[in-house]
């Protein structure tokens, strides 16, 4: 296996990566993320309405296969959630993030109907929460285009993606009642991936950057071992051995996605 | 990777390694009575300092008889190794790391602009502060690769669970153990994130254990006292005699005719989170706890010595009904002191505090590690005998491994840990 540790490489660099005043023209590749997040939330809006009239209706089997396609899109923007946290928790916060976990009122949103569709087996007590969860996929797709990218965030949001699919996905919590975790590793790999696409062209170190997309080549290579249909197998189908492998894969790219503001000359 | 500027000053200042360090073994074996334990003793406040310094290289590791500093820390992890060239530049990788923590420096200013280089929790100046890492391979990394496989040492094995075992899957095994020890806390977990940032391509963290053991006002000279553990007892009164070269030879270092000859200089790792019931022992009547041990809780002596010392031996042929010291007593279970030199191993263990039960119940116990040239005749011979012993009732086994300990490696600029092993498979018929 051969992955250059650029942590370590970098451990011995002490000068300045970018010049202060970036010359570096962020102006396309921001636009070009933005429409990137924008067709996503469009598409999260389609697919979440047809999402939700499933669980409206009551339709277990419906509402089940089109879950975790219907999250893809959600987890691709998750790069920078972080500027619409408000909507971020609603949308897709976990049962543990509520002190009465699952019988919390609080907890809402997509891992709910989760709940719902693959512990409780059962909708009609959640039609209020699928009606917010249509409502707040609304909502943010409305606030795309008016909302300010600041590069900083959307260059560090690849990193901070990976940090916490290293901290808390990789340990199969995230869809804990579905297993369609791979679902969201694809989409939250796209996410992070997209951004070193538009980003790393950029970047003066071109061996980071060969490293980086060999770090992407062999998870989606590991990714690749466990589709099925249109998406993938249960999580639990996931051997040790590919797990570990995906997670020194995550936190390798983690520490090294970690120094791509700096490279970009962004603080 | 380049050569950094640190690894240079690190190479440079080797010379300095053994003769700067206050706990070399001479000096402590001067001052101490001829058959008191050194390695476990209590560290003494104001024994120890941050620019204590502990030299990795020599014939072998170091942490092993190294006398044992207020903190230690077991981590597991799996590494990610596919061929011969991985698995070296995971050692190489390591044995730099270990070379920059355990000599101290500054360490490097970087961009702000960029995550800084270091934790930053012991500031800008690393001091050695008695440092040590030590590597230890499981039998799941031999077992993983076929190049590897034929090289396994002989007695390396996966643990297996004893009778009075409840193991936490979760807190088992691994294909590299790294045992930290340090005379802070902060230097030991400083360590350990620092081996974690550096090489995140290679090592996945499956458990780490930390621990402590208490440091005792300043004794007088000649007086040395074992550390306590979780239960109150003195733990080590019986260990061999760490500074007696002689018998570390045949205790704890492998040269056995069946081991793989890159094996020779290393040392047999048993490691167990052992669980106190500090609550139902806190309730048990102070007699029937030294019946049990076997010594005295106030000094440790045997309990057909009770006004002697903890360095007293027992005399169990004088006893053999068991009237002082009960034949199932831990001590006497352990070592009964029929079998010479055969069955000895070296423990160096460290109490640890984790949490609370959902029982609402104290997380406490030892973070028990033994060193031995022979798992079979060492741990397993010992932890067999004591399979149905007293104590069970107050602990629990929940965790650990069985390790081998790489020998050490030498100043030159090429040596690293793990040589011998990477040579060894050059040299093995390649199975393809």
């Amino acid at each position: 296996m051969k992955m250059l540790s650029l942590a370590a490489t970098l451990a011995v660099l002490a000068t300045p990566l970018a010049a202060a005043d970036a010359t570096l023209d962020l102006v396309a590749p921001i636009a070009e993320y933005k429409l990137y997040v924008s067709e996503n939330t469009e598409a999260l809006v389609t697919d979440t309405q047809a999402f939700v009239a499933a669980v409206k209706a009551g339709e277990i089997d419906k509402a089940k296969a089109l879950f975790a396609p219907t999250r893809l899109s959600y987890e691709k923007i998750e790069p920078v959630a972080e500027l619409f946290a408000d909507l971020d928790a609603p949308i897709d916060a976990r049962a543990d993030d509520y002190e009465k976990a699952e019988a919390d009122p609080a907890f809402t949103g997509f891992h709910r109907l989760e709940y719902a569709l693959w512990v409780e087996g059962k909708t009609d007590h959640v039609t209020a929460v699928a009606d917010k969860l249509e409502a707040d996929v609304t909502e943010l797709a409305k606030r795309i285009d008016g909302l300010t990218f600041p590069p900083a965030v959307v260059v560090g949001g690849a990193s901070v993606l990976m940090d916490e699919v290293a901290a808390t996905k990789i340990s199969g919590e995230e869809d804990r009642y579905s297993r369609t975790d791979l679902w969201d590793f694809q989409g939250n790999f796209d996410g992070a991936k997209k951004i070193v696409d538009l980003f790393g062209p950029m970047v003066e170190d071109r061996d980071f950057v060969a490293s980086v997309e060999g770090n992407f080549a062999k998870v989606y290579e590991t990714l690749d071992k466990y589709r099925e249909g249109e998406g993938f197998v249960s999580y639990e189908k996931l051997t040790d051995e590919d797990r570990k492998r995906l997670s020194a894969l995550v936190n390798t790219l983690a520490e090294d996605l970690s120094t791509l503001r700096a490279r970009l000359g962004l603080s | 990777m380049s050569p950094s500027p640190s690894r240079r000053a690190v190479l440079g200042g080797l010379g300095l390694g053994l003769a700067a360090c206050p706990f070399s073994l001479g000096l402590a074996r001067a001052e101490t009575a001829p058959q008191a334990p050194a390695l476990t003793a209590a560290p003494q406040a104001g024994a120890s300092s941050a620019s204590d310094r502990i030299a990795p290289q020599g014939r072998f590791q170091a942490g092993i008889v190294t006398p044992r500093p207020a903190w230690g820390l077991v981590a597991a992890f799996d590494v990610i190794v596919d061929t011969p060239a991985d698995l070296e530049r995971l050692f190489r990788r390591l044995t730099d790391r270990i070379a920059f923590l355990t000599s101290g420096g500054t360490v490097p200013e970087l961009d702000p602009a960029l995550p800084p280089a270091d934790s930053g929790i012991l500031g800008p100046e690393l001091r050695p502060d008695a440092l040590t890492v030590t590597l230890a391979l499981g039998a799941s990394l031999f077992d993983a690769h076929p190049w590897l496989g034929p090289l396994r040492p002989a007695q390396l094995t996966r643990m297996t669970g004893f009778p009075n075992d409840a193991l936490n899957p979760d807190l088992c095994h691994g294909d590299l153990a790294i045992q930290i020890c340090a005379n802070t806390q902060e230097t030991i977990i400083h360590a350990l994130r620092d081996l974690i940032k550096n090489l995140p391509d290679q090592l996945v963290l499956r458990w780490k254990q930390e621990g402590n053991v208490p440091v005792i006002a300043p004794q007088a000279p000649g007086v040395v006292e074992s550390a306590r553990n979780f239960l109150g007892f003195r733990d080590g009164s019986a260990n061999p005699d760490s500074a007696d070269a002689a018998l570390m030879e045949r205790v704890l270092w492998v040269h056995d005719a069946a081991e793989p000859a890159w094996a020779k200089d290393g040392s047999y790792m048993a490691v167990r989170l052992i669980r106190n019931f500090v609550e139902r022992w806190d309730r048990t009547p102070l007699a029937e706890q030294e019946r049990i041990f076997g010594r005295t809780r106030i000094t440790g002596a045997p309990l057909d010595k009770r006004d002697g010392t903890e360095a007293d031996v027992p005399d169990y042929a004088a006893d053999p009904e068991g009237a002082a010291t009960p034949l199932d007593s831990h001590i006497r279970l352990a070592n009964p002191r029929d079998a010479g030199e055969r069955h000895l191993m070296l423990r160096r263990p460290f109490n640890y505090s984790n949490g609370v039960t959902k029982s609402g119940q104290l997380d406490q116990g030892l973070l028990f590690i033994a060193w031995q040239a022979s798992l079979t005749d060492g741990f397993l011979a010992a932890q067999t005998r004591l399979n149905g012993e007293p104590l069970e009732e107050y602990i629990k086994p929940v965790g650990g491994g069985y390790f081998f300990a790489l020998p050490g490696f030498g100043p030159g600029p090429d040596d690293y840990l793990g040589r011998q092993l990477i040579d060894a498979i050059g040299h093995a018929p390649q199975k393809t």
